[in-house]
């Protein structure tokens, strides 16, 4: 391989502290990262059947992978595929450890930081670290596919011995690279706050890339790709992959270019990485300075005198009554923001509200009905109310001593939710009826779909107080923690009882319909208004007293995460 | 300090208080009458039941047996009336700490049904004295160690609450706010309120507290105004140790290479 970096001697100075000699300390690291992969085989149960079945299938579609790139050989534009794959694969190297910061520990050079170590060969001894797992077994599969689909003659194959363990290290290495240059972002609450939004950009990302493949088999195949391909083959390590095809196609010179760039490329992401390092390793932590420090911006506006006189606060939270329902609406509005989880559910919320009906609509193979998913997904943020909470619920519990009390705090969640829902849930099926040109059906939908975010709202109150648990707050992924996944299904159930009662405004449509009595459809619009909120005032009221009654209860499933 | 402790009703009177988690006792029969106005502090080591006594005390979990007063009023009979009358700040759990910190008190002010004009008044006093008026919009979340517990503390005391119920107020608090939190509660036990605090810091405990009650083992060991329960020992630690039975264990002999100079 070409790792081998020019390792200092140990600096043996006289009196000085001993410090780790390259080849030590790249076994040294190279034994953590095992034992650390080994680790995690001797944890509970669980995460052992997960672990071990994340490999399996790791495996499985690295060898699939590996016959379908087989297969590809022969094919005229294979090259372009495995160059769009190579940067593709590299892109993904660089940005997922922005996601899953704490995916590796010996990643993590600030743990390393109190050593008495060396930037190079700490630097090799990470980069050897870093090949070990199964993300680099991955991609070495993924290469050696590329290029045994594209080396054809003797030349090709002794280039390829040479481009796969250098785009396997400019993978590696960029992602270093771009790690540890944003080490401060990722161990900082903004970062940690990002990596828990991944999970939306990844399931828009999904979508995006599913949206590309339906148009790339609509457009003939990989010959649509051959012009991207033109220019993305000179990014490395595209171009190393690329110079493989080369030397297929006698085009030796071209090859020599591609592998020195890559090559080149490499030297730089390590130069990079090592300033990145050397930085980390002695500049301050930015981090706390910054919390340390006192305010500048607004610190002045509410001085010691005359604050008394603007204590409602500015802009449209002024017109918010003045309050328990008041404040309590401004906080769930307010955390719908700024709460990484709670944002995160409510944009997939919002998001695949709209989805939904729009995508089926301009398909032209959709109905107004679909329209119904926002109200469902709107309807469903009322579950779990207090394990949105979490821990800080237990503010919420010193203040609440009687059942009316608890009626106004759960009236005042659902009021703040359904500022954001009516509007929405209006905006989405006019939308809907828009693009479909069926007018006639707009307000049957929309009284359907305020009867059944009464319903959600009913049954969600209901099951925040029955049946709460926690949401952990430091994943983009899970959100229930361990152990309550149980109680989280039986919240689910409520749904479903919760989407049910809106059946007598749907019976009533399909009633109106079948006698075909049609220009009395709109009466659906105002009796469905009414029965929701009907619905959701019944929940309320059955909800409040035994919120009051479980306070303690509903704290402890709360605080689980 | 001395006050008498004997007469008047007590602040908070605890009767055959039991937890028990699973297999293991959390709390296993706390007797206990707290005397009013006092700076009283509840101290034992780690896994003492401090945290478990003070959360069935202030409402956050329900005993599996017992009984808890406050000023004469039940816990779990009438948790309205007592919750209006305390002021609680656990450890370990959080605040809502995505609201800056004037947002924070803004928001339970108005939960505890003050009115707007008297809530602002009162945190822009609370931030001022606490000092944290220089942080008042940033985002608690953002808060140092030392600065969440006084925006805790400044919400447990918004609604001027007749006792105060702080559990491990001073964990993990530099000097300077350490002092300005100790000056607060001074302040506030000299109107004649209560404040009961854990801690396992011997000598806070010994130079803020007028009673004092020990814990071990979901149990008090002993409980009284502070000079009597360190009696002969030098020092309310020496007294502390004794009570626990820990006896100084020999540290260091096995360590023979540790200092010196070179290796």
């Amino acid at each position: 391989m070409t790792t081998a970096a020019p390792a200092p001697a140990p600096v043996a100075g006289a009196g000085a502290a001993p410090t780790a000699s390259a080849a030590v300390l790249t076994r040294t690291l190279a034994g953590l990262k095992l034992a650390l992969l080994r680790n995690g085989l001797k944890q509970s149960s669980g995460r052992k059947a997960v672990w071990i079945t994340s490999i399996v299938l790791t495996a499985l579609f690295a060898a699939l992978q590996l016959l379908g790139l087989i297969a590809l050989r022969g094919n005229d534009h294979a090259a372009t595929f495995t160059v769009l794959l190579a940067v593709l694969w590299a892109f993904g190297w660089a940005v997922m450890p922005l996601f899953f910061p704490a995916g590796d520990e010996t990643m993590d050079p600030s743990r390393l930081v109190m050593l008495p170590l060396r930037p190079a060969p700490l630097m090799v001894a990470l980069l050897t670290a870093a090949l070990i797992g199964i993300g680099p077994g991955f991609t070495v599969v993924l290469f050696v596919g590329s290029a045994i689909a594209t080396a054809h003659g003797a030349a090709a194959v002794a280039v390829a011995v040479l481009a796969v363990p250098l785009a396997l290290l400019i993978c590696v290495a960029l992602s270093r690279a771009v790690t540890t240059a944003n080490v401060r972002l990722l161990t900082s609450r903004r970062g940690r706050d990002l990596a828990l939004l991944s999970g939306i950009v990844i399931a828009v990302g999904a979508q995006f890339v599913n949206l590309g493949l339906n148009r790339l088999s609509k457009a003939g195949g990989l010959e649509a790709l051959q012009p991207v391909a033109d220019v993305v083959r000179w990014i490395p390590p595209g171009s190393a992959l690329d110079a493989v095809r080369a030397a297929s196609e006698g085009q030796y010179g071209l090859a020599a270019a591609e592998l020195a760039l890559s090559a080149a490329v490499l030297a730089a992401l390590m130069t990079w990485w090592q300033q990145g390092l050397t930085k980390i390793m002695t500049a301050p932590d930015a981090s706390t300075i910054g919390a340390a420090a006192p305010e500048r911006k607004r610190g002045g506006r509410a001085g010691r005198d005359g604050a008394a006189a603007d204590h409602r606060p500015a802009g449209l939270a002024g017109l918010l009554p003045d309050t328990r329902t008041g404040a309590v609406m401004l906080r769930s509005l307010r955390y719908a923001w700024r709460d990484p989880k709670t944002k995160a559910s409510w944009v997939s919320g919002l998001a695949a509200g709209a989805l939904v009906p729009f995508v089926n609509a301009v398909q032209g193979s959709g109905s107004v009905w679909l329209a119904l998913f926002a109200a469902t997904m709107l309807g469903l943020q009322m579950y779990n109310q207090f394990g949105q909470d979490g821990p800080a619920f237990w503010m919420v519990l010193q203040t609440l001593g009687t059942a009316r009390e608890a009626y106004a705090e759960l009236r005042a969640r659902t009021l703040a939710l359904a500022l954001i829902a009516l509007p929405y849930i209006t905006l989405i099926v006019t939308t809907t009826a828009w693009l479909l040109g069926k007018w006639q059906q707009w307000a049957e939908v929309m009284g359907v779909s305020l009867a059944l975010l009464g319903g959600l709202f009913a049954t969600g109150a209901l099951t925040s107080v029955l049946a709460p648990y926690s949401i952990p707050q430091d994943s983009g992924f899970k959100n229930v923690a361990p152990g309550q996944a149980s109680i989280a299904w039986l919240g689910m159930l409520g749904s479903v009882v919760g989407a049910a009662l809106c059946a007598p405004l749907l019976g009533l449509v399909i009633a109106l319909h079948v006698t075909d009595t049609h220009d009395l459809l709109w009466t659906v619009l105002p009796l469905g208004a009414a029965y929701g909120l009907l619905v959701t005032w019944a929940g309320l009221r059955v909800a409040a007293p035994k919120a009051l009654a479980r306070l303690p209860e509903i704290l402890t499933a709360v605080t689980k995460a | 300090m001395g006050r008498d402790t004997e007469t008047a009703v007590p602040a908070v009177r605890i009767e055959g208080l039991w937890k028990r988690f699973g297999e293991q006792v959390a709390v296993a029969g706390v007797d206990l009458a707290l005397p009013a106005g006092q700076f009283i502090g509840l101290v034992g080591p780690n896994g003492a039941g401090k945290t478990t006594t003070l959360s069935m005390v202030t409402g956050l979990l329900r005993p599996d047996q017992g009984r808890v007063e406050i000023c004469g009023q039940d816990v779990w009979q009438d948790p309205a009336a007592v919750k209006a009358r305390i002021g609680v700040l656990p450890e370990g759990l959080r605040m809502f700490e995505r609201l800056s910190g004037r947002e924070l008190l803004a928001y339970t002010g108005r939960l505890r049904g003050l009115p707007g004009a008297e809530v602002d008044k009162r945190a822009t006093q609370l931030l001022d004295v606490l000092d944290l008026a220089g942080s008042q919009h940033k985002l608690v979340v953002d808060y140092s160690t030392g600065m969440r517990k006084k925006i805790g503390l400044a919400a447990a005391l918004l609604h001027n609450p007749e006792a105060l119920f702080l559990d491990e107020p001073f964990e993990g608090v530099d000097p300077v706010s350490a002092q300005t939190i100790r000056a607060v509660l001074e302040r506030y036990t000299a109107s004649g309120a209560t404040v009961v605090f854990s801690s396992h810091v011997m000598e806070l405990v010994e130079s803020l507290c007028s009673w004092v009650a020990v814990m071990a083992g979901g149990r008090v060991r002993t409980h009284g105004p502070v000079a009597e329960v360190r009696g002969d020992a030098p020092t309310l630690q020496d007294a502390f140790l004794e009570l626990v039975g820990v006896r100084g264990r020999a540290a260091g002999e096995d360590l023979d290479w540790l200092g010196g100079g070179a290796r």
